[in-house]
């Protein structure tokens, strides 16, 4: 069968570059005095200026990682780590400089508030330029705020659990996000509210390179409810760009939350992000994550089910074309009796992009009784491309049912025929196929996002065949 | 005494997970190496020719240096020409004129032959046991050849194999692997399918028990056009016996068409035994079918008590349960007598 020359994306609106222009742009580098002046721009408390000064003697401690892909482009000498857009934080979009507010625009997060939302962040560069909720939450004791103005009004709360789930020393590039952290949103939703509809943050890094290090705190309390969704864009540079961002999720006994994630970061980015939940007992974490940009991305959520009877699903996709090397996956950590995870994760690599799908699954001696099944399956657009599949299984009881299966292929010549034998012309088999793959994790998202990540494949596969 | 580390994946992953390799601290490696006298050939035919002199081998992965580069003591190389399937059994028994075996055995099977060679290592006493072997195979086109090798040494031994194996065009390499003995058995196999249509089929059993360790990286490169691997892997662990197993399938570049299937299951028999697993599957080539599936759980409850029911108390239930899952692996070998060895072995082990 004749094959299809699939084009790199039609990245359109998230390519749209604004000048670089800042308020405040600290110099490259990453230096103890750097370090303190990034604190004393951000006018953080002793404890911050201390901790931020503790995790960088980690960072200069700590190894690059020793598996994965290639790192060796970085050099934080050329990365900028905190970068203070022209303008304050706002509760209005007409508070906003027009340039900032266009760009946020054109990626729809005013619109989609109006028309979805509950709450909404909005990052630009090192800080949130917008933040707002709607006034029945508020009523509702949910807190939703920058991180800066939960650390001043919430000290206490803050740093009871600010880096505590996803500690320092975890790996350098967590450490790294400890010393020069900034921005991020941090949720706090009371005992037995239900947040019916999603808060999004959306993390938009403007300035060519230089670093995003956003912090988000989320603390769902006992029998709570919530869906976070996450975004994130660049336009694309000539040098690296670096996200190093850090997500603590606190699920509490009885409590609910779905972690959403469309990642659309610029070629030029490497994506270094830490996430990790605990998970109470009789609570539920799920992950929902699409990674389609970046050049380089290594990001593994973790969920450690510590309650009895907790639950963590994770359903995610990465997408991989030329130059790009997503190397992604899950974690989980059984801890306590009658726990259980469910994992569907898929891939697609395309025009030479290779896409690793890299796991744990741990099942500790005192987690009897429970259940772990993972699922992934990986598809070849075309013969330059890699796919590969690292899962550690680590089972530590007799008391488990645990099972794991993959796949790699490429699309099926049978399923392409039968599409064509029904009227469709090749492409759009290929493109009603890959959709079909997909649509496990699309049909997570809510509509608007389903239809975002619709967009995304269709624009990787249609904008270039024919 | 120096730590060595052993039995490296391919790929590494993070090394918090605890499976890029092996460190192993008290293994004593034998440094006076005497003849190892007590081997036993028996071979039903002169197509299959056996030779003590074997030139230098080599493995393209192998457990590790410091094992590799040892003197070998035993060394046989067997050249292939029968055309029907014959067999050539070689037994090599352990006890305290002979505890330490270091063999370096090359097996070249030549175009359009087809033979059986099975391999037994036995400890026949208690001492502390050292075995290491490195085990060469070429197979030539549209060769046949069926490797057996059972580890039958005792729980104080140490067992070391390195597999290297190269197949010609339509060649068909089959292994089954039963793994029942020593303080640890570490097991480092490796083919290159390298032929077009070459196929590779690797059955393995291996049952722990007490503090018994198994560190098994099965590695496939399929190069070849239409080139198949399967492996297939059944263990149970008892008491505080471990297992890590590592495999790997990789697809190279050229290899259309190519299949490979990985199945790892293993069988808890009790709460303090540990599995550990890390089926890779790697591919930079798109039209090719790659699956692996790995499994971990206790005997199936419903099944005992039913077993129970019929009068059979719980151990014997569980024997059955343990048999049954290994049946379709030791029923593949066509000795009889070798068959009822296992069968005999694992009833032991599991009492």
């Amino acid at each position: 069968m004749k094959k299809t020359n699939l084009e790199e994306i039609n990245r359109n609106i998230y390519d749209i570059k604004n000048k670089d222009e800042y308020d405040y742009k600290i110099k490259k580098g990453l230096t103890k005095e750097i370090i303190e002046e990034i604190s004393k721009q951000k006018n953080d408390p002793d404890w911050m200026r201390e901790f931020r000064l503790k995790a960088l003697e980690v960072y200069n401690h700590l190894e690059l990682p020793t598996w994965g892909p290639d790192l060796s482009e970085l050099n934080m000498d050329e990365i900028a780590t905190y970068v203070r857009p022209k303008t304050k934080l706002s509760t209005s979009w007409d508070d906003v400089p027009e340039d900032i507010k266009n760009t946020f625009d054109q990626l729809g997060i005013p619109e989609a508030e109006k028309a979805s939302l509950a709450g909404v962040g909005a990052q630009y560069d090192s800080e949130v330029v917008y933040h707002s909720m709607k006034e029945e939450l508020i009523k509702q004791g949910v807190i939703y705020t920058d991180m800066e103005t939960a650390i001043r009004e919430y000290p206490d709360l803050v740093r009871e659990h600010f880096m505590k789930c996803v500690p320092v020393y975890d790996h350098k590039f967590v450490a790294l996000h400890g010393a020069v952290w900034s921005g991020g949103s941090f949720v706090y939703v009371p005992k037995g509210v239900k947040v019916d509809i999603p808060l999004q943050s959306y993390f938009r890094l403007n300035s060519p390179e230089s670093g995003q290090f956003e912090h988000t705190l989320i603390i769902v309390d006992e029998g709570a409810s919530l869906h976070f969704i996450e975004g994130c864009s660049a336009p694309k540079y000539n040098k690296v760009n670096l996200h190093a961002g850090c997500v603590e999720l606190y699920v509490r006994d009885n409590a609910y939350l779905r972690y959403s994630t469309i990642e659309n970061w610029s070629k030029n980015m490497l994506n270094l992000n830490t996430k990790k939940a605990i998970v109470g007992r009789n609570a539920k974490m799920e992950w929902v994550s699409g990674s389609f940009g970046s050049k380089i991305s290594m990001l593994y959520p973790m969920s450690i089910l510590n309650g009895e009877n907790s639950k963590t699903e994770f359903t995610g996709i990465s997408f991989a074309g030329h130059g790009q090397n997503l190397d992604n996956g899950f974690k989980v950590v059984h801890n306590a009796k009658n726990t259980s995870s469910v994992v569907n994760a898929k891939s697609i690599s395309k025009n030479g992009g290779k896409c690793t799908y890299r796991s744990l699954v741990r099942v500790n001696e005192n987690a009897i009784n429970s259940k772990s099944s993972v699922s992934c399956e990986s598809l070849m657009l075309d013969d330059i491309s890699i796919s590969d599949t690292i899962p550690v299984n680590d089972i530590r009881t007799d008391e488990v049912e645990f099972s794991h299966e993959a796949k790699i292929g490429k699309i099926s010549d049978k399923a392409i025929f039968y599409l064509m034998s029904r009227g469709l012309s090749e492409e759009d088999a290929k493109a009603m196929i890959v959709r079909g793959f997909a649509s496990s994790v699309s049909k997570e998202l809510p509509v608007e996002y389903a239809v975002e990540m619709n967009n995304l494949i269709n624009l990787e596969l249609e904008g270039s065949i024919g | 005494m120096e730590e060595m580390i052993l039995n490296e994946t391919p790929v590494r992953t993070s090394r918090n997970f605890h499976i890029n390799d092996i460190k192993l601290k008290d293994i004593m490696i034998p440094e006076n190496m005497t003849s190892f006298h007590n081997v036993l050939i028996q071979q039903d035919t002169s197509d299959i020719s056996i030779d003590e002199n074997i030139d230098d081998i080599s493995c393209i992965y192998g457990v590790g240096s410091p094992l590799m580069n040892m003197p070998s003591n035993k060394t046989l190389k067997m050249t292939i020409n029968s055309k029907s399937n014959k067999e050539v059994k070689v037994d090599f028994s352990f006890n305290p004129d002979n505890l330490n075996l270091m063999d370096k055995i090359e097996l070249i099977a030549n175009e359009n032959t087809n033979a059986t060679v099975i391999l037994k290592y036995e400890a026949t006493c208690n001492e502390a046991c050292f075995h290491n072997l490195i085990l060469k195979v070429f197979a030539h086109e549209n060769s046949n050849l069926n490797v057996i090798i059972i580890n039958f040494m005792n729980l104080s031994s140490h067992h070391f194999m390195s597999i290297d194996n190269e197949l010609g065009d339509y060649a068909n390499v089959n292994y089954t692997i039963i793994d029942l003995g020593g303080k640890e058995s570490i097991t480092n196999y490796y083919s290159n399918l390298v032929g077009k249509a070459s196929q590779n089929h690797i059955n393995v059993i291996y049952l722990g028990k007490e503090n018994e360790l198994f560190d098994l990286n099965y590695i496939g490169e399929l190069r070849g056009e239409k080139s198949d691997i399967h492996i297939e892997v059944e263990g149970a662990l008892a008491d505080h016996s471990k297992k890590h197993f590592k495999g790997t399938i990789d697809f190279k570049k050229g290899a259309k068409k190519a299949k490979g299937n990985e199945n790892e299951s293993c069988m808890l028999l009790s709460d303090t035994a540990k599995s550990l697993s890390l089926p890779m599957l790697l591919c930079s080539e798109e039209d090719v079918e790659g699956n692996h599936s790995s499994s971990a759980g206790k005997i199936g409850k419903s099944e005992l008590f039913y077993l129970m029911s019929r009068g059979f108390n719980e151990k014997e239930a569980m024997k059955l349960m343990v048999r049954a899952k290994f049946n379709h692996i030791i029923e593949s070998i066509k000795n009889e007598t070798l068959k009822e060895e296992i069968l005999q072995k694992i009833d032991e082990r599991l009492d």
